[in-house]
């Protein structure tokens, strides 16, 4: 794949204004917190306007009403949760799949904390009401019909949440807690029967059992259709294979990926996809990895390293092998700026996909600086076109090469940070620029509290942490 | 932008809270079973403040809807006196009702035959149900003219 000349026809359309479009997707990005807030609260008023606000009037009334609202509120919150994981594209494209994987870990706690108040308020509620004690109050609550299934469901999402906290999830593979977490589907469905049948909340043909309904094949339907249907729908499509493989650097190859109607996928330079090669040790693995160009028609390309065992493995695979993918995801792209300049700072394997971004990037002749790091020349693969690139588009390149410094600022090089050299010495307009970063994540975190220390506002501030 | 974006997702949830609690009182107030009059239960049933000599016998009371099913009961009078309620169908809508049902139909059958009225108070927990097994005790009792 060339650098070809699509650069040239990109400059001649006018820059974007970068900050405008921010502030279209910052609204977008608020309008989606509120629809959060505001679906917790619908839930709990459809609550209360068919009926609840009637169950207050004793202790045992009370007592139960709350814990069916902590049980809305956190049905609520999971299928939120199925939202912001199902990678919708509208909502990727507004906040970033990162962005959204954090909401998502956020309400993660929330949520089940809710769920499991839920069972217990119900059962000192029921129990109060029946005047037995909340465990002899266990019998009676399994006799309910779907009660059980509702129980496994809850055992299911505790296996889900223990599997996520941070402590144990680094003891599974990705693959071993993904399966895991697909749990989360199966206690949820497993949910919804007691929630129909115990009528006093969602009596048939009512308004609020419409609502709930509509939520559950909207979560759902975003997962199906997103995480499954498409996907799968455009890797048939695009029939892409392992073409050509080629060696950039010791440890390091391109993989070229041929296919069809490439161009359609409209991915924009610096967007990942999610690929799943199709060789007997690696289609069960996926691994999220960025284009290190832009894609023609017929081809992609992507540039990896050999580091652990997945990557490793991908580097090995044949010309032929036929790959599937998802994709693509991510706002490490033009789309992504926010503030009128550009400040690129990338070492090691994080070069592939600001690339890939220089290339699909509209910028004005001394809009944008970049910082090439290194630790060794062999370190420095792809920068040759990063170079041609840079001097098409009026881009000023600072190269850095040499381990990182011991004293003042790490992720420079030693003799750098003995000369005095800041971030802002590096990029004088750093605080009206976006700074993009990539590269692994402990030199990262270095390169991103210098900066945050600087002054930029973290909205400009855009990390890609490649620890593979 | 975040924290405002809380902010007014935070106010709001309290606003749609508050205008469903009211929403809620109101249609409450207009749907409850002693809200809506029936005509059986306007006639006063306080015993000897009845004209009509009360007859002895049994006495199917008015079937009453609730969102959980319906509610009838049979009352049985000897001696002027409620001797028995019986349950003719109680709610057995939704996965608790049944449950409910068991539990609050000897409770309120004991209160009813102690009190000798349908004005016994409601059993917690089982307020739909309870309101609606008074009411139809309540339909009864005028048949009986106690």
């Amino acid at each position: 794949m060339s650098i070809d000349d699509t650069g040239a026809i990109r400059l001649s359309t006018p820059p974007p204004d970068h900050e405008a479009r921010y502030r279209r997707r910052a609204r977008i990005g608020d309008a989606l917190v509120v629809a959060l807030w505001l679906s917790s609260a619908v839930a709990v008023a459809l609550f209360l306007v068919s009926g609840g606000t009637a169950r207050f009037g004793s202790v045992s009334d009370a007592v139960t009403s709350v814990g069916i609202m902590t049980g809305l509120v956190g049905t609520n919150l999971v299928l939120a949760m199925f939202i912001l994981a199902a990678r919708v594209p509208f909502i990727d494209r507004a906040v970033g799949h990162d962005r959204a994987i954090a909401v998502h870990r956020a309400l993660g706690k929330p949520a089940f904390y809710l769920l499991l108040s839920h069972g217990v308020i119900l059962l000192v509620g029921y129990g109060l009401a029946s005047g037995l004690n909340p465990i002899a109050e266990i019998g009676p609550l399994l006799a309910i019909p779907d009660m059980p299934l509702a129980i496994v469901g809850m055992a299911l999402l505790v296996v889900v949440v223990v599997t996520s906290f941070v402590s144990v999830r680094r003891r599974f593979s990705y693959e071993t807690w993904h399966l895991t977490h697909l749990l989360s589907y199966a206690a949820v469905i497993a949910s919804v029967p007691h929630q129909l049948s115990i009528g006093s909340v969602f009596s048939p043909f009512s308004f609020e059992r419409a609502y709930w309904l509509a939520l559950y094949v909207l979560a759902f339907g975003a997962i199906l259709t997103h995480r499954l249907v498409e996907p799968l729908a455009s890797s048939l499509r695009h029939r892409l294979r392992v073409g050509r493989i080629v060696t950039e650097a010791p440890g390091v190859v391109s993989i070229y990926l041929t296919g069809r109607r490439l161009r359609s996928l409209e991915s924009a330079g610096g967007q990942f996809f999610i690929w799943r090669f199709w060789t007997l040790g690696t289609w069960w693995h996926s691994h999220p990895i960025s284009l290190s160009a832009m894609a023609t028609d017929t081809e992609m390309r992507i540039t990896v390293r050999d580091l652990g065992g997945g990557s490793r493995s991908i580097s090995a695979v044949r010309p032929g092998t036929r790959v599937w993918f998802e994709g693509p995801y991510g706002v490490f792209t033009d789309a992504g700026r926010t503030a009128p300049r550009l400040a690129i700072v990338v070492a090691g394997i994080g070069i592939t996909p600001v690339r890939a971004l220089l290339e699909d990037s509209t910028l004005r002749p001394g809009e944008a600086t970049i910082l090439l790091r290194a630790s060794t020349l062999d370190d420095t693969f792809l920068w040759g076109e990063i170079l041609q690139l840079a001097e098409r588009k009026g881009v000023e390149v600072t190269t850095m090469i040499g381990p990182r410094a011991r004293t003042g600022p790490g992720w420079m090089t030693q003799a750098d940070a003995d000369r005095g050299l800041t971030i802002l010495g590096l990029f004088p307009d750093l605080l009206e620029s976006d700074l993009y970063l990539c590269g692994p994540t402990p030199w990262l975190d270095l390169v991103e509290a210098d900066a945050r220390a600087a002054g930029i506002p973290d909205h400009q501030i855009h990390a890609e942490r490649f620890d593979w | 932008m975040r924290a405002r974006a809380t902010a007014v997702g935070a106010v709001g949830s309290l606003a749609v809270l508050a205008v469903a609690w009211q929403v809620g009182t109101l249609l409450d107030a207009g749907q409850s079973p002693g809200g809506t009059a029936s005509p059986a239960a306007t006639t006063t049933a306080t015993p000897g403040a009845s004209a009509s000599p009360a007859t002895d016998g049994s006495f199917v009371g008015a079937v009453e809807n609730t969102r959980y099913g319906t509610v009838q009961v049979k009352v049985v009078v000897a001696g002027g006196k409620i001797t028995d309620v019986v349950a003719l169908h109680l709610t057995d809508q939704g996965g608790r009702s049944v449950q409910l049902s068991n539990y609050a139909a000897p409770i309120l059958r004991s209160a009813v035959i102690k009190s000798q009225s349908a004005k016994v108070s409601n059993v917690s927990g089982a307020t739909y149900t309870s309101k609606a097994y008074l009411l139809s005790v309540q339909s009864a009792l005028d048949k009986a003219g106690l």
